[in-house]
Formats: structure tokens, sequence, C-alpha cells
């Protein structure tokens, strides 16, 4: 280590990086100046309809209180205990996985998603869909009634209907679902096929596996599902696979808790895995990943194929890609990669994303094979559901069949082609050329309004089903609540199909479940609503070899030309995916975790990228605005917002799906562009395109330099050798040369919990009570917003629309700030989730003229709605910017002029009070569990400390990876101790001694020393 | 030159601002009293849908408050008890009364009685039942007599204030946990059983404001 300490710097934007006098002059006002003002009635009204909630009293006509009623059973249920939440086990379907869910009932109402530990897809954690479905359950905007020609009937109208037009067993009937795993509604497909003697049924996905079960397919010869052991593997290389991600990986709870486990530095004597990403625009997985490198989308197959090139001068099995020589046969990333998986032969996954062409896959198959893999941190398995066949070539035959005509019944089980099938199927068209057609969806949506028949659908929690984990483990979906608007599931919907009877999906499942369980069901089956699983099953393993011709079938695939100009790639959204989750307002709000984009979708590229299309890669801060940008592909045009992301490959654009839906809903109408247009059947991932500016602007709402720190050492890192070497690299001396001020002369007076202060110490006056701490790991951090979306639905936390999120009004309790380190062509990137830091010493409390913010017995820094007046000097001087103003009555508004407020007032937590207008909230350490916590504890056993553990914060529960610790820091044998006291633990701002309960534990890139790629990882 | 202003016309700023005075000091007060629960909500009793008698049961009767109470030790609410809680006993006494007739409704359709809620607290106060009795605090403490009312009403005034009191002096009003639902619960040496009490169950009243809001 030098005497001068290296400094590294790590930056949010690129105006934060340039240092410009418009950054200056926008960090440092609190809020832009306009942010007091109600300017936009209008759009704002709009949005509060639609979130925010309240307790709506049961009248106010009385100037006294308003009476209340207190209404008790008839007969007592058992186990009803009111004012004590019930837990039940169930699973989120999600395509052809489900993860298995505790839900928190309150008084029968599903409010609160948690993981089911015993679950793989789960192990106890989740992700931001699972935590969203919440709010999809109460969405006023989800369809209320079937609807035959758009108009509203009942559903024994279309009981009626399904029972005489079905009764027709020789029509042309095609099925088009949704994946799935569910074993019952495979059961009922094989009854429709035999039931119809001239059926289809085809699965279709916008985003499916498909590729990669072809790619086996060309590689094994046989249609396998591909499972990668990230947490198992030593060297991981990624390419274009964001296992870490919900939208891009369907097992990416189990990827993440695996892979962060594998992570976990405690000490020098730890490994960790290392993982090389290469992408073209930034994923989470990238941003965690030890080195990245950025390619364009379509070179990754190139740089594939010239992986297996190298490597097959060492390993046997890689003969098809001998001698294949390209761009990225001397690229020093292959030699470096090829050696590193060679010294790691067997304990290495190399992976590519699913969407890229089975040539590439199974290359990548091959690759895995050679190494010796298989069978440790690769395996293969069957999927008992899936047919024997390309689905998507199969879903784009049954349409052309359409367009001819010759369909007589389409029946549509819960997706929505006309908006999301490519474009040059013209799915829509291929409606109206048919017969008779039926759809089960959630909302009356694009391919809805194209169909004859609409039948509204389920939400899983209000629905009996089954389905299978990724590695086929089967679990049951019970209902939490009877369905808010008489929907049907998928399988009661093809039931009706096919007997023209009602039937209950109780029945149907149990059916299914009782040739598992030929014995004794009853009892089996009360185990499996019990524990959600069952862990006696799942997909055998399958042993492959390589297909005998492989080399030469291979051959004529392995053409490969990277698009020489300007690429558009087109990916599902983070947060909406492929629409589906677009009525979702706190997956709308949930800033993106790279570009940290809120309610909108944005064409992403390079500064480079940028500037050779005359854009100015540093944004205006006075408009807001961005350009927009035209962008051609195929046959169609689209207009888009023009976003400057750091790290992404140039001559690339990266588009999202999901947004600019139509007459869906209040939430997702009219927000961002639809990109789909673009996609077609032979450009499903990237073509080539045109994009030149339109010199029109955009409005978008970024919260990247809300809440900005100004530059101030807020992330700590080091490479692995880095910190074996100097284990005490991120204590304050050695980040700034010096001691934090006051603290030797606060040694001098004997104090060593930390520097001399003003203010009176209150740490370790209060020993008889738990005293909280919090810890973030930001070695197991993705940045993927789950702890944000937990904490949403945890503590009634509203949504306020765009408009107000661009004002910097976000209410987010716990943001997650991202930071750049190094060159802005290619940075590095970091999370930090930054929730309220709990200072033992808070500034905020000094400066509150009316004691509505203090500290509590256990070391919490409390708000007291009831006492805030709303003077907002508690936010002013809040160093780290966590605390958040109700600038409007968002709840008010929204019972004032919602035309279902009651709906959305079945999600709010009733333990958490619904705050008003003006006052100030933040993060609590979620109080209502600490009380019920202490509460627990003292009843059963007396003491006044929980035992560890048995208090959980809703962000540490969700949080896949288990980033965040919590607990008392008293109790010195508990996890949070152990955190606290390692080495890489520190707090931010050490120099303000504020002394925050919230520490973070520095983050460790294991680095290559071969590699000298940037990011250029810092020494110490 | 005469006057301007009448003589009186001396007097009367003196006048105008005791008048101010007296009338700031009555408006306070009629605040600080009229406004106050302790006159607002204390002796609340609404009109029930049945005019069920805590004297008869629980004075008369001496039936334990738990009978119906039922969940009052494991939750944050002391539940009203359902219907069939009733018709325990209502099955075979006083079959044909007509104040009961309700209740034999609620038994036979299987929808509830629309009870109304005699102690409320805002929604913004967080209490719980559970975590008051299994540390020894009374009904009584709360509730009042309940054994003497034949309409039940709110006893205290379950403001803040009043609250504070027993959380900071905790020993003056605890008693054992087995006297939690005694009527008209005594003792002499209070303030030494209580001591006893508070050290027995690790009692620590909270004080701080999240211990309730939140």
């Amino acid at each position: 280590m030098s005497d001068q300490p290296k400094q590294t710097t790590y930056w949010k934007s690129l105006n934060e990086l340039a240092q410009n006098k418009e950054y200056e002059k926008f960090v440092q006002r609190e809020f832009p100046e306009d942010a007091t003002e109600l300017t936009d009635q209008v759009s704002r009204r709009s949005f509060l309809r639609v979130m925010g909630a309240s307790i709506a009293l049961a009248g106010f006509a009385s100037c006294r209180k308003p009476v209340q009623k207190i209404m008790p059973y008839s007969r007592q249920p058992e186990d009803m205990v009111q004012g004590v939440p019930l837990f039940y086990a169930t699973s989120m379907p999600f395509q052809d996985t489900v993860t298995g869910l505790v839900v928190e009932n309150n008084d029968g109402r599903p409010t609160k998603l948690e993981g089911n530990n015993e679950h793989p897809s789960s192990g106890g954690g989740t992700n931001i869909y699972n935590q969203g479905a919440i709010l999809n359950l109460y969405d006023p905007d989800r369809s209320h009634s079937p609807k035959r020609n758009g108009e509203n009937v009942s559903l024994s109208d279309f009981i009626s209907f399904s029972a005489e037009h079905f009764s027709n067993r020789d029509q042309r009937v095609l099925f088009i679902s949704e994946a799935t795993s569910s074993p019952t509604q495979n059961r009922l497909k094989q009854q429709a096929l035999r039931t119809f003697t001239n059926a289809e049924w085809v699965t279709y996905e916008p985003f499916s596996e498909n590729n990669a079960v072809e790619g086996t397919q060309l590689a094994f010869g046989q249609r396998l599902r591909t499972v990668n052991h990230y947490g198992q593997a030593d060297v991981i290389v990624a390419l274009d696979d964001d296992f870490v991600s919900p939208h891009r990986h369907q097992n990416s709870v189990e990827n993440a808790y695996r892979v962060s486990a594998n992570r976990k530095v405690t000490s020098v004597d730890d490994t960790m895995s290392r993982i090389y990403s290469i992408e073209n625009n930034f994923t989470a997985t990238g941003s965690y990943a030890d080195h990245r490198l950025r390619l364009k989308t379509s070179e990754i197959e190139g740089f594939t194929y010239a992986l297996a090139s190298r490597l097959s001068e060492s390993v046997n099995g890689l003969s098809a890609y001998n001698g294949i020589e390209n761009e990225f046969s001397d690229h020093e990333w292959v030699n470096t990669l090829a050696e590193d998986l060679l010294s790691n032969r067997g304990s290495s996954v190399v992976s590519i994303g699913k969407e890229y062409k089975p040539a590439a896959q199974a290359a990548v198959a091959a690759i895995n094979l050679a190494l010796g893999n298989n069978g440790n941190t690769v395996t293969y398995h069957e999927l008992p559901y899936r047919e024997n066949r390309d689905e998507n070539q199969a879903f784009s035959d049954a349409v052309r069949e359409m367009q001819n005509g010759a369909v007589d019944t389409v029946v549509l089980i819960g997706t929505n082609p006309v908006f999301t099938a490519p474009a040059d199927l013209n799915f829509a068209e291929a409606l109206e050329n048919t017969g008779t057609k039926v759809h089960l969806s959630d909302y009356f949506d694009e391919t809805s309004r194209n169909c004859d028949w609409h039948v509204n659908h389920a939400h899983f929690l209000e629905m009996w089903g089954d389905g299978l984990s990724y590695t086929g483990q089967r679990s049951v979906i019970q209902p939490q609540i009877l369905p808010l608007y008489d929907g049907l599931s998928e399988i009661e919907f093809i039931n009706t199909i096919i007997t023209g009877e009602e039937s209950t999906g109780y029945d149907l499942v149990r059916e299914t479940w009782q040739s598992y369980y030929p014995s004794d069901f009853d009892s089996q089956w009360e185990r499996i609503l019990h524990d959600g699983i069952e862990p006696d099953s799942g997909f055998g393993d399958v042993n492959v070899s390589l297909a005998a011709d492989f080399d030469s079938a291979i051959q004529p695939e392995l053409s490969y030309e990277p698009v020489s100009g300007i690429e558009i790639t087109i990916k599902p959204d983070s947060t909406l995916f492929d629409g589906r989750f677009a009525n979702n307002g706190w997956l709308q709000e949930l800033p993106d975790p790279m570009t940290k984009i809120s309610w909108d979708n944005v064409a992403m590229m390079s500064p480079k990228t940028a500037e050779s299309l005359g854009i100015n890669p540093e944004r205006s801060f006075s408009s807001r605005e961005v350009p927009v940008v035209r962008i051609s592909g195929g046959n169609s045009t689209i207009e888009i917002a023009a976003w400057v992301l750091p790290g992404h490959a140039d001559d690339s654009i990266t588009l999202t799906t999901g947004y600019g839906r139509r007459n869906i809903g209040r939430i997702a109408d009219g927000v961002g562009v639809d990109t789909y247009p673009l996609r077609t059947t032979s450009a499903m991932l990237y073509q080539p395109g045109e994009v030149s500016t339109t010199g029109q602007s955009y409005d978008i709402a970024c919260v990247q330099d809300h809440h900005s720190l100004e530059g101030r050492d807020m992330i700590r890192s080091a490479s692995l050798e880095g910190y074996k070497e100097h284990p005490d690299f991120a204590t304050y001396k050695n980040v700034h040369g010096y001691e934090v001020p006051g603290m030797e002369e606060a040694r001098e007076e004997g104090n060593e919990h930390g520097p001399i202060s003003l203010f009176t110490e209150t740490y370790g006056s209060y020993d008889d009570q738990p005293q909280w701490g919090m810890s973030i790991d930001l070695n197991s951090c993705f940045g993927c917003g789950v702890c944000t979306i937990a904490c949403q639905a945890e503590n009634n936390i509203p949504v306020i629309g765009k408009r107000e999120v661009s004002r910097r009004r976000i209410m987010h309790w716990i943001r997650i700030d991202r930071y750049f380190e190094g060159d802005e062509d290619n940075p590095g990137a970091y999370h930090q989730p930054v929730p309220c830091m709990h200072c033992e010493l808070a500034p905020c409390e000094q400066v509150c003229p009316v004691a509505a913010t203090t500290h509590s017995e256990d070391g919490v820094n409390q708000m007291t709605y009831n006492r805030c007046i709303g003077t907002r000097y508690c936010q002013n001087n809040c160093p780290f910017k966590v605390r958040r103003f109700n600038f409007f009555n968002y709840s008010k508004e929204f019972v004032a002029t919602g035309d279902d407020p009651e709906i959305i007032q079945m999600a709010m937590n009733p333990d958490v009070t619904v705050r008003f207008r003006g006052v100030i909230e933040k993060c609590t350490y979620c109080a209502q569990r600490l009380n019920r916590g202490k509460i627990n504890a003292k009843i059963a056993t007396g003491s006044r400390k929980p035992v560890d553990g048995a208090v959980q914060t809703a962000c540490q529960q969700a949080c896949p990876s288990n980033a965040i610790t919590f607990g008392d820091i008293t109790d010195q044998d508990s996890v949070i101790s152990q955190d606290k006291r390692n080495e890489r633990s520190y707090v931010l701002l050490e120099e303000m001694n504020v002394r925050p309960r919230t520490s973070y534990m520095a983050k460790i890139r294991n680095s290559n020393p071969e590699l000298v790629s940037p990011p250029d990882l810092p020494s110490h | 030159m005469s006057q301007i202003f009448p003589k009186w016309a001396d007097e009367a700023p003196k006048r105008i601002l005791i008048g101010v005075i007296i009338f700031l000091n009555a408006a306070i007060f009629g605040v600080w009293y009229f406004f106050s629960p302790e006159f607002t909500d204390v002796g609340y009793a609404p009109e029930q849908p049945v005019p069920f008698s805590h004297q008869v049961h629980a004075g008369q009767l001496g039936m334990d408050c738990q009978y119906c109470h039922t969940q009052v030790t494991e939750s944050r609410y002391a539940n009203i008890p359902a219907t069939q809680t009733c018709m325990n006993c209502h099955n075979q006494i006083l079959t044909d009364s007509e104040n009961l007739e309700p209740i034999r409704d609620s038994w036979e359709t299987g929808e509830p009685i629309e009870w109304v809620r005699v102690h409320m607290l805002p929604d913004f106060a967080y209490f719980n039942h559970a975590a008051h009795v299994s540390v020894g605090v009374g009904c009584e403490s709360c509730h009042g007599r309940i054994d003497r009312m034949e309409v039940v009403q709110q006893a205290e005034p379950l403001s803040m204030g009043w609250c504070l009191d027993c959380h900071r002096e905790p020993e003056k009003h605890v008693r054992p946990v087995e006297e939690v639902t005694t009527m008209g619960y005594t003792e002499e040496n209070q303030l030494e059983v209580g001591l006893d009490l508070v050290a027995k169950h690790n009692i620590n009243a909270p004080t701080y404001c999240q211990s309730c809001h939140y």
C-alpha cells in the first residue's frame, strides 16, 4: 500500500463524473424548484386514483368519533384469532416454474408474500414479481366478468356457450396457452386432445426457454432443460446470461441465493467464485460479476465459438469448433477464460442467455460437456410436459393456419399474442380469419378485444392449482381468498371447455394428485398443503452425450455474422417483463436496477454511440427531458427516448418490452413505448437497425441523481487478493489515510464506542432492551430492488406517479443507489441499498421543533406521524437523504376519487399507519415486526429480548441473496454482531460521528490478475 | 373644544383587555376540559343491537371475562365472542326471549351481529391486549367495573396521558396474573406487591413513541 491511499472514484451519472455546473446546482437543492407546487393536477389525480390507500371509517356523519361496528363470526372458524395473522403455503406460477411462497393473511385478506424456506426455488427469498403479486390481486382494473363481444355477461352464459359450442368434437380447435408446469393442466391438455379429435395445442411465450431446449436437441439429440448450478461453480462464464434477474431467468431466486452463498467472504481464509459476464447492456449479473466484457449481442455467438475453438485445443469433444477463426480468436478474454476454465474442469459453468439461437446454446452445452461440468455444475432434465418439437415453430405454423382460415375455434389460455407475438405473424389479422375466439386473461387486453369471448382469469392467490419448481419438485397452489371478481383458473377454464360443466379447481387438482399418493391420500395431501412442496419429487437427471452426428450437423449452423452497423436488441423489461406486470404500480415505479428510470422504457446506448448520433451524453437537468430517437428495423419504426448508459456496448441499442399498453388499466395505459412491432420471427433477439434523432424530446423520471451524496465515500471495495493482503482495507483510516476525527480524544477519555461528541451518548443506557442494528453486505447485492418492493408492501408506501417521481418525491423507504466506477465507456458498477441509518446521534432528531422524531429505547430512530408538522427540517438535515415527505394526501385523494377504493385498501398492512399529507416518513426497521417480536418473546418466555432470527425486517426477509442481516447488537452471538465485527464492516460518513446503526460490508471482487481489463480494480 | 370621546371611553381599553383575557382563559379552559377524551369519551354508552347485560353475566352469574373474550391472551384484540358462544347457553336458556331474537337470527343465517364498538383507540395507536393481561394489567384497570354495567360504557379516557400514567409507574397498577379478570380487586400494600410483580414479570412498560405509534 502506498503512503497516500488511492481513492477510487464512484459516480452515479455522467454529469457527476464531469462535475458540471448544472449537476452541482441540481444536487445541492433538496428538491427542484417546483417541488412544492402542484402544477399538474390532472395527471397527478389519475395516478392517485389508483394507488395510495386509506382506511375508510364507517361513517363521517357524527361530529364525535365515527361509530365503528364489530362483527364477530356467527360460528368461529378454527385457528382464526382476530389480530393475529395466519400464514399459509402456496406457490406462484411464472412461465413453466413455480416459486414457493408463504402468504400472510390478516383477517382473511392476503397482505404480504414471503418466500418458503422449504422450497428450492425460493429458499426463503423472493423476487420483485412475487412481492408485486399482492398488488395485482387487488388491482381494480382486472377484468371483473366474462364478456361476449365486449359486453359483460355472466359466467353461466359462458358455461352454456361452452356446452353447446364445444359439443362439436370434430371441429378444428387450436389451443394456445402460456408455458405452464402444472401437472393438472397437462392432464387436462391430454384429455382435451383426446376429446377433440382434430385439435392442436401450442405453447407460446414471448420470452421462452425454447432456444435453450432446441440447443440440447442439437447437441445431445434430446430436448432437455439445462440447470446450471451456479452456486457450486468456482468459475462462471455468463454469456449474456443474467441469471440473477427474474426477467431473464426463471430460477433467479435460487440462482441468487446459491451463487451469493458461494461468495460470502467472512474471513481472509474464505474463497469465492469468479464470475465473468459478457453482455451488451449492463445487467445485474454484469454489475455483480468480477469481470465484465461488453460485446454487441450479435457478437456473443462469435465469441462463444472462438472460446469453443480455443478450448478444443486442450479438451476432447469440441472438434466441431476446431479451427474456427473469427475476430475474437485472438481476444485476450478468450485466452484468459480458456485458461481459467481449463484449470477448473468439473467446477465451472459456461452459460448463455436463453434467447440466443440454438447453435450457440449447443456450443455452450458442448463446452460444459467437454470440461467435465456435466453432473457437477450442470445437469440436464427432461420436462415431462413439453412437446418434443420446436415450440416457436409450432406457434408460427399455427398462426399461419389461422391466417388461412383453417381454424374453427381458437382457445387462448392466459396469453396475449396480439400484443406480444412477433410482428410479422400479424396475430390480430390471424384472429380475424378464425371462426370462434375464446380468451382467458387477467385484463380485458389487446387480445381479448379481438376475441368473441373473454373470460376473466382468477389470480393465483384466488385459485387451486399446482406446478413444478425449476428442478421439478411438485407444489400446490392453494387459494388464500375467494375470487374477488369470480374469475376462473386455467384448469377450471379448460375443464369447462371439455365438459361444458362448471367444476372446482380443488377437485381437479386433487384428482391429479391422487395418482401420486395412491394410499393414505388425505394425510399426504394435508402435508403438502402445509409444507407447500413435495420434497421427494423432481426431474431425474439425464445423462447426456454428444449426438453422434454432432460435428456434421452443427457445421451449417455455425455461419455467424455480427451486425456491422448499429444493432437493435430487444429484451424483456426488468420490471414489467413481457408486459404482464404493466398495470402494477409498484413495479412501474421501481427504478430499473441499472438506468434508475422509473415509469418508462428507453433506448439504451453507450456514450460513444450517443455521440455518433449527435446526442449529448450529459443530460440537461433543467428540463428533465431527453432526446427522442427514431428506430427502424424490419418494416417497423418506433420513436423512443434515448438513454445513455455507461458500460453499454458501442453500436448496440437495447430496447425493452411491455410498455405502450392501451386500454388495459389506469397504471399501464400510455406509459412508455411498445417495442414489439420491431420484433419478428427472424429477429427475436437482435437485428440491424437504423437510428436517427427526431429533434423532439421526452420527459423521463430518473432517480439516479436524486438523493445524491455527492461523491462522498459511500462504496468501499477491494479485490480478493487486496483483501487478503489488507483485511482492514475498509476502515476509515485506510480509506482516508487518517483516523476519524475525535476518536483519539475519545480514547483518552476512555470511550471506545465512538469519537467525542457534543451530544449525549445514548449507547449503553438501554442494555435491558434489544438494540437493533442492520448490516448490508455489498458483496451479495445485485440491485434487483426486491427489498424496495417488499418494504412498499409491508409499510403501505404509496405509488406517486411519474411526474411526482421526477420531482424527487419518490416515497421508497429503501432506495438502491447504483454507482459506476472508472472509465465512462466501460465502468464497473455497484449497488447500495440505503434505508434509514438509525443514527445513535441522529442529526434529524436535533432539528425537529416538535419532537416528532426521537430515539427509542431499542435504538431506533422513530418517526411519530401525529406530531409531525411538516417543517422538513429533518429531511434537510439528514446526511443520508432517507426521509420522505408526503407532499400530497395520497391516501385521501384516493378515497375521494377512486371508484373502487375498498379493493386497494385490502392490500394494506393493518399494523402500519397510512400516512396523510404533510408528514415525513421513513424506514422504521419495520417497527410493527419489532414490537410483535418483542411482545411474543415477552409472553412466551418473559424475556425482553427476542431470540436471534425471530425478528426479520421485510427487506431482509425478501432478499434472495441474504445481503441484509438484522438483529440485536447487544447479543454477541447474533448474526448481526458477527457481521458488525467483520473487518469488511463500515459505516457511511463516519467522520460526521452520527453513529449509524445500519452498516455495510465492503464489496470484494475476485478479479483475475491475468486480465488487465477494466473495471480496473483498486489494489486495496 | 368639545370632547370627541365621552368620558367612559377612557375605561374602554382596560375593559376590553380584561374582557379579552377572560374570554381567552375561558376558551382555553373550555378546549382543555370539554375537548378532552375525559369529557368527550368517558361515559360513552351506545345502544347495542342486543341488550346484553354485563351486570347479569359477569356480575350476578359471576362468569369469567375469558369465557367469552377467549383470545385476549393471544391477540391484540379482546375478541367479541362469536354467536356460537351465546348459543352455548341460550339454546337452553331463555330460548324464546324477544331480546335474543337477533342472536337466534345470526345463528340460523350465519350473518354477524353488528355490535357497536365502545372502546375506540385512534388508528395510529397500537394497543395489544395480550401484552397487558399476560403481565397482570387487570381488565378492570382500563374498562372499569364491567360487572356493574347494565350497558357497557367507557370508564376511562383512553388518552395518551392516561396510558402514560400507568406506563411510567406500573407498580401502582399491576396485580397478580391470576387476578386479572377479578372485578373489585384491591391490595393494601399495592406499592410493595406491585414492585415485586414488576420485578417478577420483568415489566418494562415502554414510553417511547414507536412502542405504540408506527
